[in-house]
């Protein structure tokens, strides 16, 4: 589904990412996580376009695209939401869904003047749909400033399954949640794995981490020093020492 | 009506139309210093056409539009890679070139026994075609109005679409825009075409409405004015320019009383909504609240 060969950042002299190489498969929900500043965010934004790499290859589906601007690479099947969240606060919250909701079509400049001046009307039911799933069935004329932190939250995960992805990146979507909050997104992240949807889940938050994820890769400096599954991550004492330092560094 | 308020009115309406150009790069979360060329260029194009060459009035018009947005084409593309203070400071180079331009422009013809044309800054005066079609300032009055209608429709009816939506989006957050698959570049440039076209529409008729024209009307000032217009009255709605343009000219220049000191009141008037309003007094959150009350009664 998704391969990262060789993949590096640099950004001046820090090595953000450092010949990093994952493959993600299909249906999989895959963790990324490390320590603060380990390079996890550089990742996501290498894979959705953001970054351009300094080196090393993304490949979605076989075909490279590290190449593409950010809106080719949703075309392509990559959405994300972002570490801060990030909406059109000054706009309704169905606003938000409508756009992302067709955008695919829209990058593609297919009947443009159709999409251009087709109105709400035959979206309406998908973003009505968007919006229970979220729970915020019934509040798609308030602004999305307006709403609460957690419901924002919510609405970011929407607007990025409303591309109807293949793959999808979250990054910390449960920073700042309290625990029902991520129970609930626990549940959404399964939800959507079922619908065949890959996800690269980068989380700080063990519990959300190892509940939901198929597989683990662990990294520190830019570099992966790990990667299994939950049982086995857990197990590793090289991931312990990553987070908690060496124990004769703290003797 | 008398004269004067022909007059006044008549400019409020045409110098609305260069507004609402400067609101759209708003919008697009540029702030063009530039817009007047865009004025100019229809003013001259479409003056040219009618005064020398004869032709109808509309289709003069339709040409400035053309030549307008076809020189917004060809700047934005080469402005639009930049942002911020370095935009601005872009289109302001670009528009005193094609000022600058214009006072090296002399090319006149005999009509009549007299020369018509553009005469570098002597300026370009003898646009008749107003006088030769016997209409009077209240006729023409009434022909800006018409139009500066049809385009708040056409805008207005852009705002509530799906374009709108995607062109605001643009304008607030350009990567959360992309993010969406929002191809960023050719929203903002379609719009830079589109507000070129509307400034040279509002070129068009001015030329015809003064009769005379020379390139330094079309000078940094008279964007500025058109940028303070939309950051006035606010970057929520169309309306938002207009009610810029109302208060300045309209009461501002109108009011007798101002008269001499307009200038120092519309400065601090700007100065003191910027600080309280920095999007404007009809900002996106303002329209929002108001359409959410409208729609409930
Ligand atoms: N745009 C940038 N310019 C310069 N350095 C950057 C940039 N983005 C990230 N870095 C650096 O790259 C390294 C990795 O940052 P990154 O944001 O990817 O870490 P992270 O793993 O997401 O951390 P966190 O858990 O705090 O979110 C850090 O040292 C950071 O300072
Ligand atoms: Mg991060």
């Amino acid at each position: 589904m998704l391969k990262l060969e060789n993949l590096s950042k640099h950004f001046g002299g820090v090595r953000a990412v450092d010949d990093l190489s994952i493959e993600v498969n299909r249906g999989e929900v895959f963790g990324l996580i490390g320590p603060n500043g380990s390079g996890k965010s550089t990742i996501v934004n290498l894979i959705c376009g953001v970054y351009t790499p300094t080196a090393g290859s993304i490949r979605l589906l076989g075909n490279e695209i590290s190449g593409l601007t950010p809106n080719r690479r949703l075309v392509a099947g990559v959405a994300r939401t972002f570490q801060n969240i990030r909406l059109f606060d000054d706009m309704p919250v169905w606003k938000n869904l409508w756009v992302a909701q067709n955008s695919t079509e829209d990058a593609n400049k297919h009947n443009l003047l159709r999409r251009w001046f087709g109105g709400a009307g035959s979206d309406r039911d998908e973003i009505d749909a968007l919006l229970e799933f979220s729970g915020l069935g019934g509040r798609g004329g308030e602004l999305a400033g307006s709403l609460a932190f957690g419901e924002q939250r919510r609405l970011e995960l929407a607007r990025a399954v409303a591309a109807k992805p293949q793959l999808l990146l979250l990054d910390e979507p449960a920073a700042g949640m309290n625990f029902d909050e991520i129970k609930d997104l626990a549940k959404r992240i399964k939800g959507l794995r079922e619908q065949d949807m890959s996800i690269i889940l980068v989380e700080h938050i063990m519990e959300l981490v190892m509940g939901v994820t198929d597989r683990i890769a662990v990294l520190n400096f830019g570099g992966k020093i790990a990667e299994g599954t939950p049982d086995e991550i857990q197990k590793s004492s090289v991931v312990q020492e990553a987070y908690l330092g060496k124990p004769q560094d703290v003797a | 009506m008398s004269d004067y308020v022909v007059s006044v009115v008549s400019n409020m309406g045409m110098i609305a139309f260069i507004a609402l150009s400067a609101y759209i790069l708003l919008v697009i979360g540029e702030i063009s210093f530039g817009q007047q060329a865009y004025f100019g260029i229809g003013a001259y194009i479409s003056g040219v056409l009618t005064a020398m060459w004869g032709w109808p009035l509309w289709l003069a018009m339709v040409l400035g539009c053309a030549v307008a947005g076809s020189a917004a084409l060809i700047i934005g593309s080469l402005t639009l890679r930049l942002s911020g203070i370095y935009f601005a400071i872009a289109t302001l180079s670009f528009a005193e070139m094609i000022r600058l331009g214009l006072l090296s422009v002399h090319v006149q013809v005999e009509i009549d026994g007299e020369l018509v044309g553009p005469e570098g800054a002597e300026g370009f005066g003898d646009i008749r075609w107003i006088f030769e079609n016997d209409v009077t300032p209240f006729e023409f009055m009434t022909v800006i109005y018409v139009l500066l209608v049809g385009v708040l429709t056409i805008l207005f009816w852009v705002e509530r679409s799906r374009l709108g939506t995607v062109i605001r989006m643009v304008g607030s957050d350009p990567l959360l825009a992309q993010a969406q698959g929002i191809d960023v570049v050719f929203y903002r440039l379609l719009a830079t075409v589109f507000a070129g076209i509307i400034a040279g529409l509002g070129g068009s008729l001015y030329a015809h409405f003064a009769t005379y024209i020379e390139p330094n009307v079309f000078n940094v000032m008279l964007g500025v004015h058109s940028l303070a217009y939309g950051l006035i009255g606010g970057l929520g709605t169309a309306v938002g320019p207009l009610i810029g343009v109302g208060l300045d000219i309209g009461f501002l220049e109108g009011v007798r009383v101002f008269q001499g000191y307009r200038m120092i009141a519309f400065g601090g008037l700007v100065a003191v909504l910027l600080i309280f309003m920095p999007r404007g007094i009809l900002d996106e959150e303002r329209v929002h609240r108001i359409k959410r009350w409208l729609e409930r009664s």
